[in-house]
């Protein structure tokens, strides 16, 4: 900040723009926090003033045979979720990291697009088709359609690593005598290792969170935001609350692990210099 | 082609879609020489040196690399290891697995890949930051880790492209005798791409000037300095005076160039076409000044000061000719003294007729 | 480089590329075929048949929800665009880089929470006896039905998309050039004008986008409508919902979803175009 900033600044204006601030991240933040104060909140209706503070339904969750299924499913969806849509990522982001061909623009968009299709539209064609092709209601299918949505960002996580990497890194290492198989294992790999496992973190947060398309897919075996949703179509319970947070922060020490990972140890030499 | 040729060109063009970046490569690359090739960017000589290394194939012509021809062998199953101009050091491995990778690649042993990886970085003089990341390095100790990883396999020839380009003038220096060395000790041959005339003046046995696509001139950097051999060599090279005119036949056995400032005399070669053009070259430091006209030469014209500039301990003088030509005189401090160097001052240009250097096809 | 593609080049390039055809182009195509099915006695069978997009087409009930959820979802995208670019630029312009980082860092936050449970958290402080109209009362007013209307509707779709909203905008104010504002400042062009003379028109492409982004995600998302608004009034999404829970009209359902992705297409389209307007690319 130089000094004809501070001339041509308004204390006022500052401090509006403050506030709004604060405002914004308190709107963002309320439902999160209401979340977790009232999983701990001994009341059936939440709201204030406050009840006994109470594990309640944290037990009671522990204590439910089907969110345990739920969340075994989650995290054995998530994980196939996480290393399949980080290899296929993986693979586009190399393509479009190191070739050039005709058609390339449509090859992107394949790879980019499924996000921006909304889940209800994406949720009825996955159902619609995999049941067609007899795959649907099973855990497979919920694997399929994440992998669908997850993929693009593994993607764009890897393809953002490759392009901090020297261009000449890879002909440096074929000239010194290592095929392309060897250059992809003692080179690339190891450079794009932060966001290999930054992607992989982050596409399983997306799956535990990805529930709408599995809502639709998933018959039987149900993962555990699917089992989220079936609590609120039934008897509103503040467990739902309590799952949510749990989570959460499941979440969130995957996605603060993928961060470490992507600012910390990877950075290139130039960056320091 | 002789025994001693280790590299050779024939014929070897390169495009890019439409664009021809290298047309009709004819020259051989000695061995144990040091090559610099040079020119500005974009006139073919990166492009020259990664089809040797094979990063790129040859559209049309055969390189060979001792005897035989090697456009199909893929980088991977070459001897030729390049040191980039980023460096391309291996940013996630410490400076002995760099050093140790090609080994690694070539499938060579542990013990056997330490004990040579230990010699070179003991040649290199990087041996206590061994164990250090890339990242903790200088830009010299950088360099020296790039030699090394290249060196290691002991290949008879060595790509360099620009490695220089980033280090400031003094380290750029100091490098630059550490190469020269490195190639005398080692006598593997050195093809230094550059684009930098001191690099390249400094450093070579041999340069070859390339422009679009293209070589120039390929000699010692004395031929070239003292004969270049087209007036765009002359004119690269920046440090000539270039005169512009018709041959005539000399009374005094010479030749002579008709040029607007004057007929200029030569010792130049006997045989000449009366009344072809041509260019005379007189190098800036070959030109004197005087404040009056010398007798006993016709190499004479005045000239007016517009300029000097002073670098280190010499001068260069700018005048203005009439008709608009630049002149250059460079000259030592002393050489200088006594002449009354003012802007606007008329002086004499003179030169000995042994210093012309004519140029044949205009 | 080696431009052409090996077989060492396929192994990386071919199993998304597999991937999404299988299990995204076919889907979508395959959505296409079924909106010609017909349905008898609850069970689909192949046909070319007209009859779902003539009936749909033929429906009040499907023209209103049009109606009711693409003037839903484009007040939204106003609404959001408006409420998110004081957030933006004072995040851009006005905190630390430190702080900047911060402020990213939290705004990424909401993406890895479920949006379902944000949702059910806003039924905490909308509903009747929930902890607005608690407060609201302890000052004598209320109590306010706000759960079950369109207002709770907007306010799902907020939590949907502010915080994507806030970052799109962020970033195409941070690589706004900085010496326009200050050239501006120096032309004597004054705060609030230079917001809206400099500022908004050199970040308008990702501005548009950053709406777009927050049309298609309203346009297509359930829960809110669902679960904030009650289920009223009808939106595509419920009506899809719906058509595909009663008798197996998922033929019809197919008509209304392909109806959703061609006005998106067309809204992306449009949107992209406006953007780059008088823009030479």
């Amino acid at each position: 900040m130089n000094g004809s900033d501070d001339l041509n600044r308004n204390r006022a204006v500052d401090w509006a723009l403050m506030a709004y601030i604060v405002l914004a991240y308190a709107f963002v933040f309320a439902p999160i926090a209401a979340s977790f104060v009232f999983s701990f909140n001994s009341d059936r209706f939440p709201s204030i003033p406050l009840g006994q503070f109470s594990l309640d339904w944290y037990r009671a969750i522990a204590m439910d045979p089907l969110v345990w299924e739920g969340a075994r499913n989650t995290l054995f969806v998530g994980v196939i979720v996480g290393v399949v849509s980080t290899a296929l990522g993986f693979g586009a982001a190399y393509t479009d990291y190191r070739y050039m061909f005709t058609g390339k623009q449509v090859y992107l968009a394949l790879a980019l697009l499924p996000p921006t299709i909304p889940v209800i539209i994406l949720g009825l064609a996955m159902l619609a088709y995999l049941s067609r092709i007899s795959l649907s209601g099973n855990a497979l299918s919920v694997i399929i359609s994440h992998v669908v949505v997850c993929a693009p960002f593994a993607m764009a996580i890897i393809r953002l690593r490759l392009s901090q990497m020297d261009p000449a890194l890879e002909p440096a290492a074929w000239n010194l005598g290592a095929s392309e198989w060897k250059t992809m294992r003692h080179v690339i790999v190891p450079f794009t290792m932060p966001a290999i496992l930054g992607a992989l973190f982050i596409t399983m947060a997306v799956s535990f969170d990805e529930f709408a398309v599995a809502w639709f897919v998933s018959g039987l075996n149900e993962t555990l935001p699917v089992k989220v949703l079936g609590f609120l179509q039934g008897q509103v319970s503040p467990r739902i609350n309590a799952i949510g947070t749990f989570v959460f922060i499941l979440s969130m020490t995957l996605v603060i692990l993928a961060q470490l990972l992507l600012s910390g140890r990877g950075a290139t030499p130039a960056d320091k210099e | 082609m002789s025994r001693d040729t280790l590299v050779s060109f024939e014929g070897v063009v390169k495009r890019f879609g439409n664009f021809l970046a290298v047309q009709k490569l004819d020259f051989e690359i000695r061995k144990g020489e040091f090559l610099a090739i040079m020119g500005s960017s974009g006139c073919g000589k990166t492009t020259t040196l990664r089809m040797l290394a094979g990063l790129e194939a040859p559209s049309e012509g055969v390189i060979r690399l001792a005897g035989k021809p090697i456009n199909d062998l893929p980088t991977w199953s070459r001897d030729t290891p390049m040191v980039w101009q980023s460096l391309a050091l291996f940013p996630f491995l410490n400076v002995r697995e760099n050093v140790e990778f090609a080994l690694k690649m070539r499938g060579v042993g542990k013990v056997e890949r330490r004990r040579r990886a230990e010699q070179w970085l003991d040649r290199m003089q990087i041996t206590e930051f061994a164990e250090r990341n890339i990242s903790q390095l200088s830009g010299g100790q950088r360099q020296r880790v790039a030699l090394a990883r290249s060196l290691v396999v002991e290949p008879e020839i060595l790509l360099l492209d620009e490695p220089l380009s980033a280090l400031d003038a003094a380290l750029k220096v100091r490098m630059q005798s550490v190469l020269k060395n490195l190639q005398r000790e080692t006598g593997i041959t050195f093809v230094y791409v550059t684009h930098s005339q001191s690099e390249a003046f400094s450093m070579a046995d041999r340069v070859v000037i390339m422009s679009r696509g293209k070589i120039e001139q390929i000699g010692t950097p004395q031929e070239i300095y003292r004969t270049p051999r087209s007036r765009f060599v002359a004119e690269f090279l920046g440090s000539s005076n270039i005169f512009q005119g018709t041959l005539e036949r000399g009374d005094r056995g010479g030749i002579v160039l008709d040029t607007p400032l004057g007929k200029f005399e030569t010792g130049g070669p006997a045989v000449v076409q009366p009344g072809s053009a041509a260019t005379m070259t007189v190098l800036d430091t070959k030109t004197h000044l005087a404040t009056e006209r010398p007798s006993g030469t016709r190499n004479v014209f005045s000239a007016r000061m517009v300029g000097e500039e002073f670098v280190g301990a010499t001068a260069t003088i700018y005048l203005e000719a009439p008709g608009g030509q630049e002149i250059r005189v460079q000259k030592g401090h002393d050489e200088l003294a006594g002449l009354p160097l003012e802007i606007g001052r008329e002086l004499f240009i003179h030169w000995d007729p042994s210093d012309g250097h004519v140029i044949a096809q205009a | 480089m080696r431009r052409k593609i090996s077989l060492y080049g396929l192994t990386f390039s071919l199993p998304l590329l597999i991937w999404q055809i299988l299990f995204f182009v076919f889907p979508l195509l395959f959505l296409i075929a079924l909106s010609f099915w017909t349905v008898k006695n609850f069970t689909m069978r192949p046909d070319f048949n007209m009859v779902n997009w003539t009936t749909i087409y033929g429906r009040g009930v499907f023209w209103q929800a049009y109606g009711t959820t693409f003037a839903l979802a484009a007040a939204a995208s106003v609404l959001t665009s408006v409420l998110a670019f004081p957030a933006a630029y004072a995040i851009a312009f006005k905190l630390s880089d430190a702080a900047r980082r911060w402020a990213v860092f939290l705004m990424v936050i909401p993406f890895f929470t479920s949006y379902l449970v944000r949702v059910y958290s806003w039924q905490i402080f909308l509903s009747d006896n929930g902890i607005i109209n608690v407060i609201l009362g302890w000052v004598g007013l209320g109590p306010f039905q706000m759960l079950n209307t369109v207002g709770a509707t907007i306010i799902g779709y907020l939590t949907l998309s502010f915080p994507l909203v806030v970052l799109l905008q962020l970033f195409s104010l941070a690589f706004l050039d900085r010496t326009l504002i200050e050239a501006a400042h120096n032309l004597r062009c004054g705060r609030v004008r230079t917001v809206f003379a400099v500022v908004i028109p050199s970040a308008r492409v990702g501005l548009v986008i950053a709406a777009l982004f927050c049309f298609i995600l309203s346009f297509g998302d359930f829960v809110s409508p669902v679960y904030l608004g009650g289920g009223e009034p009808t939106t595509l999404s419920i009506l899809i919902t719906d058509t595909t829970k009663s008798g197996q009209q998922w033929p019809r359902a197919a008509v209304i979803a392909l109806t959703m992705i061609g006005t998106l297409m067309l809204v992306a389209f449009a949107a992209v175009k406006f953007a780059y307007k008088g823009k030479t690319k």
